[in-house]
């Protein structure tokens, strides 16, 4: 499959008449910087909303333009304690998300690493066996085992703790299926070689698979990150310490809020800033790392 | 499998061992618990419960509402899918034909992927805002009443808007490296062969896509089915009413807003079986590839 | 899998170890967000600065929802806590567990404070009791539905606010639509136009007297004459411009009277705070929900709304006993008076309201004073309060029926006849969990 980062490289055959492709450009461009719009305009409109009062969102909606609060939302989405233990903050949610998101990217990799190479290296009886258990778990979302995976939690004393909130989303077989269908594709020549060499399978693993591994695993820790970044409901049900609540938990929380019985002039600056501030560092990731991502993201289509 | 291997066996066992023990705590052993408490009726708080044999799953299938939902669920499926499908496409072939700019729309088409449901949810509960969103004064001004929360079609529309929104990213990558793969020899010939453009799509390049299409066909009917639960959630503000909702939503309305364990559980089963004809299916026409997530 | 067990019981031992030389430390989940968050966050700051032996931490787990999901989900893993809100609609299913909570009349008793129910106010006495009158929840953050009006509005429609529907339809809303509003919106037709329904005309709700003599056999009594009168009449003035729905959102309906664009508007006594604070375009005041005069001659008190603490079985003495004193500190004068003032909810007992009248609060704000009027006014055989398993979810179907009616989907006999079903069935269902 060819790489999208050469896309603007892909050659072009030369002769066409020329008004035709005058037309074609402008119809093109123009389909572009619609879609682009579509994609964009929304989260622009959110962006400059957060510059105005509380009381002018409540109002009017969202807004273009700006007006002065847009440090002040964002400083207090950020700074300003809340809570009864006056320990969330928008800093302490973010650093929770990205324990989370880091967590369960690493651990992810590691544990359906270790499982693909066991399953496509080694001559174990029950090798397919394990596959076959392993790919089952893509039959169950989260969402509709949510609760008794909560008891088990809760049994192991596991409720707010970052283990708790990052292993059970883990149990799904995404990370595997990727490692054995890139394992298999490394020529098997690899493993008889270092057979040959004298290198024992430990050996293999690390000095061998898992540098040749590098940019795969690159690519799936992008999309690892953004997955558990993205969580809520799980995070919803197993913290109910304040002081762990992620961003997009969080986000949750003030939507409820917002549409409250008796509330007084709801912060919607605050929360606005709040949910941009829950989107731009896997944002950013996306962006910069954006050849690992579209990589990850279209690898196991070989 | 043919491939010469390692023949030592604590290690293997070793190297499968955490992720067996995950899989077993937090899916064997919840999947075992949700169709064992099928068959019963049960006190939320775990104190009574009476078995009951498949009268959970009668009940279910005898009930109009349900199916209401589950005809709900697949006409937003197949909208989701269409939609996103569609739009993604055309995107793909535009951004694949222009030199001029191409980063820059690639990076603006895929950004999106990153936002949480829940945050284009609340996104959507903005822009479809009863009193002052923008797109229901667009709508309004076009003459239609158009009401989130109060009207089944305002919210269906709404959940459609946005669900399709946050998924042509990943469908527009997909097609995009799909129009890229396709060998320059090839797209030369059909040049020659073929003048019109139009022609050329249907006739050359979409037969070459539709692996990639077949493949995410399945990513977006998964997708719509179970991915868009945070924005169905935001979107109805936990309070479903007289909106629409899908099946995944329900099974969470009826097991964790209603308490009932059993009738929750017998829908997660029915489910379990969707997702595994899906599965299936998706297995047989396109083998090996796998969804993330 | 009993390797858990063992895991979770090295886990309990070390933690009890640890926690044995501190104060007794005990939690209270609660769905009270923003400024009823912070001041339910107030009270127990002041509980703790109060005295030394006690610590609570309240946690805002969500929605009412949510919080009783939470807190069914910790109790069948053992990790609950040890108060827990449950809202009216949950009431039979905490209730309905027995086991799963300590009465709070037995808990206080025990626990040396004095109990009395007859210094509750009598609309609050029995909602969250046994069929016997045992108190086991302790009623929190009561409320009552009243009707809120535009005073301006009305001043400019030259009308007084409606008694009976009869004279709203008849005088009020013409003369409000002529003046340029919309006459009337509510926030929760299951609640408003339903429950309190039947308790403001004293209709029975359920069979098995109102659900409190037990889950067998339970059937609910909507598919009647007077309701669907009731709905056929909110459609017609609908139709006619006097009525609008905005959805099941309750802010999407109080919003519209926010706004000046609604001139009354049903909502909850406990909404008075958030009303107060919002500093409105207009002058508001309220008074009793409308009854039927064809229903009925002499309209009854309402039930209350909002939610109750139950204290969670399971704990060890000490932390029962902090438990024990943090209920008699809530329910003191002082802080019920506190609580009233804050946020609009009822003061609960007849010492903090006597307090409030004597502090000159009513004479500020006479209509906080309404939902604590309406909760005392005469009651009836069913008026007491109502209990129904599985009622989240009925309320669920209500919401969906309702809306449907209103919008044109359906029509009010098919409504009721599809409501009346389910929930009939909701019942039978929960009846076998209870076997």
């Amino acid at each position: 499959m060819a790489d999208l980062t050469q896309a603007g490289a892909v050659a072009r055959p030369l002769t066409r008449p020329r008004k035709r492709i005058r037309w074609n450009r402008i119809v093109d461009h123009a389909v572009l910087i619609t879609g682009s719009l579509f994609m964009v305009f929304p989260v622009f409109m959110v962006l400059t909303t957060i510059s105005f009062e509380d009381v002018d969102i409540v109002q009017k909606g969202l807004q273009i333009g700006l007006e002065g609060r847009m440090a002040e939302n964002f400083h207090d989405a950020m700074f300003e304690a809340s809570g009864f233990t006056k320990t969330i903050t928008g800093t302490r949610m973010l650093m929770n998300s990205l324990i989370l998101g880091f967590g369960f990217a690493i651990g992810k990799i590691v544990i359906s690493m270790m499982a693909a190479y066991a399953i496509v290296y080694f001559r174990l009886r029950f090798a397919t066996f394990a596959f076959w258990i392993i790919f089952t778990t893509l039959l169950l979302p989260l969402e509709v085992r949510i609760l008794p995976s909560y008891e088990a939690i809760q049994s192991l004393g596991l409720a707010n703790t970052y283990t708790g909130l990052i292993v059970p989303l883990i149990a799904s077989a995404t990370g595997t299926f990727f490692f054995r269908q890139f394992f298999r594709s490394i020529p098997e020549e690899l493993v008889e070689a270092a057979r040959i060499d004298g290198a024992g399978p430990v050996k293999f693993f690390i000095d061998i698979l898992v540098p040749l591994s590098r940019t795969m695993i690159a690519a799936i820790f992008i999309i690892m990150f953004v997955y558990g970044w993205n969580q809520y409901l799980w995070p919803t049900l197993i913290t109910t310490d304040e002081g762990m609540f992620t961003l997009v938990r969080g986000i949750k929380q003030i939507v409820q809020v917002l549409s409250q019985t008796g509330a007084k002039i709801p912060e919607y600056g605050k929360a606005l800033a709040l949910s941009m501030i829950a989107m731009i560092p896997p944002v950013l990731i996306v962006i910069f790392f954006q050849s690992w991502f579209v990589k990850g993201l279209t690898e196991s289509d070989k | 499998m043919k491939r010469a291997g390692f023949t030592t066996v604590w290690l293997p066992i070793a190297l499968l061992l955490p992720q067996l023990m995950i899989i077993a705590i937090f899916f064997y052993w919840p999947a075992a618990w949700a169709v064992q408490s099928s068959f019963y009726l049960q006190d939320p708080f775990g104190f009574g419960s009476t078995f009951v044999g498949v009268e959970n799953y009668t009940d279910l299938l005898g009930n109009v509402e349900y199916g209401k939902v589950a005809r709900f669920t697949l006409i937003y499926t197949v909208l989701v899918t269409f939609f996103s499908l569609a739009l993604a496409l055309l995107l793909a072939v535009k951004a694949d034909a222009v030199i001029s700019g191409a980063k820059t729309y690639r990076t603006l088409l895929m950004w999106v992927y990153a936002i949480a449901p829940p945050v284009a949810g609340f996104i959507g509960l903005m822009f479809f805002d009863q009193r002052n969103g923008p797109l229901t004064q667009m709508f309004q001004a076009f003459g239609w009443d158009f009401r989130l929360g109060a009207d089944y079609t305002s919210t269906a529309t709404a959940m459609v808007v946005v669900a399709v929104w946050k998924q042509i990213p990943v469908n527009f990558i997909f097609f995009l490296s799909g129009l890229q793969s396709i060998p320059k020899s090839v797209r030369e010939a059909a040049l020659i062969d073929n003048r019109s453009a139009t022609g050329r799509f249907w006739d050359v390049t979409f037969p070459l896509l539709a692996p990639t299409a077949f493949f995410l066909l399945i990513i977006n009917i998964t997708y719509a089915l179970f991915d868009t639960f945070g924005i169905v959630d935001t979107l109805v503000r936990s309070e479903p009413g007289n909106n629409p909702v899908t099946l995944v939503y329900k099974v969470f309305v009826d097991g964790f807003r209603g308490n009932d364990l059993g009738g929750s559980s017998a829908q997660s089963v029915l489910l379990m079986l969707l997702v595994l004809v899906l599965t299936v299916f998706q297995f047989r026409l396109i083998e090996r590839r796998i969804h993330y997530t | 899998m009993t390797f858990w067990k063992i895991a979770a019981l090295n886990v309990a031992v070390s933690l009890s170890a640890t926690a044995a030389w501190a104060e007794t430390e005990i939690t209270l989940w609660h769905a009270m967000g923003g400024q009823l968050g912070e001041t339910v966050n107030k009270i127990a700051e002041d509980f703790n600065a109060s005295q030394d032996e006690y610590k609570i931490t309240p946690v805002f787990k969500g929605s009412y929802e949510e919080t009783l999901t939470a807190g069914i989900a910790a109790f069948r893993a053992g990790e609950q806590p040890n108060i827990m809100q449950v809202f009216d609609a949950g009431a039979a299913t905490v209730i309905g567990a027995k086991g799963a909570t300590v009465p709070v009349q037995d808990l206080l008793t025990q626990n040396g404070v004095d109990f009395d129910i007859n210094n509750y106010i009598s609309g609050v006495r029995y909602f969250y009791a046994d069929a016997d009158g045992k108190m086991i929840g302790m009623p929190f953050n009561s409320s009552s539905p009243i009707m809120y009006y535009n005073v301006d509005a009305l001043k400019k429609a030259g009308v007084e606010a409606p008694k009976t529907w009869e004279e709203f339809q008849s005088v009020t809303a013409p003369a409000l639509k002529d003046a340029g509003y919309i006459a009337l919106a509510q926030s929760h037709l299951p609640w408003i136009f339903t429950e309190n329904f039947m308790s403001r005309h004293n209709l029975p709700f359920a069979t098995n007297n109102n659900g409190y003599d037990g889950a067998e056999g339970t059937q609910i009594l909507v598919n009647t004459d007077a309701l669907k009168a009731h709905f056929t009449a909110m459609t017609e003035w609908k139709d006619q411009g006097f009525f609008e729905w905005y959805g099941t959102g309750w802010d999407d309906n109080q919003k519209a009277f926010d706004q000046g664009d609604v001139a009354i508007w049903l909502g909850s006594s406990g909404s008075f705070g958030g009303l107060m604070s919002k500093d409105l375009g207009f002058e508001f005041s309220a008074t009793y929900l409308p009854y039927w005069e064809s229903v009925t001659k002499e309209p009854t008190q309402t039930f209350i709304g909002g939610a109750s603490l139950f204290a969670m079985a399971g704990h060890d003495a000490a932390e029962n006993e902090a438990t024990a004193k943090f209920f008699e500190y809530l329910t003191s004068a002082d802080v019920q008076y506190y609580w009233h003032k804050e946020t609009g909810y009822v003061p609960i007992t007849e010492a903090a309201y006597e307090l409030a009248k004597s502090d000159g609060h009513y004479d500020r704000f006479p209509a906080a004073e309404v939902g604590i009027q309406q909760l005392s006014l005469p009651g009836g055989e069913n008026t007491k309060g109502y209990r129904m398993g599985f009622y989240v979810q009925i309320r669920d179907v209500m919401n969906r029926e309702y809306g449907r009616i209103l919008t044109g989907e359906t029509s009010v006999e098919d409504a009721f006849n599809a409501i009346e079903k389910e929930a009939n069935d909701l019942l039978a269902r929960f009846a076998k969990t209870q076997g």
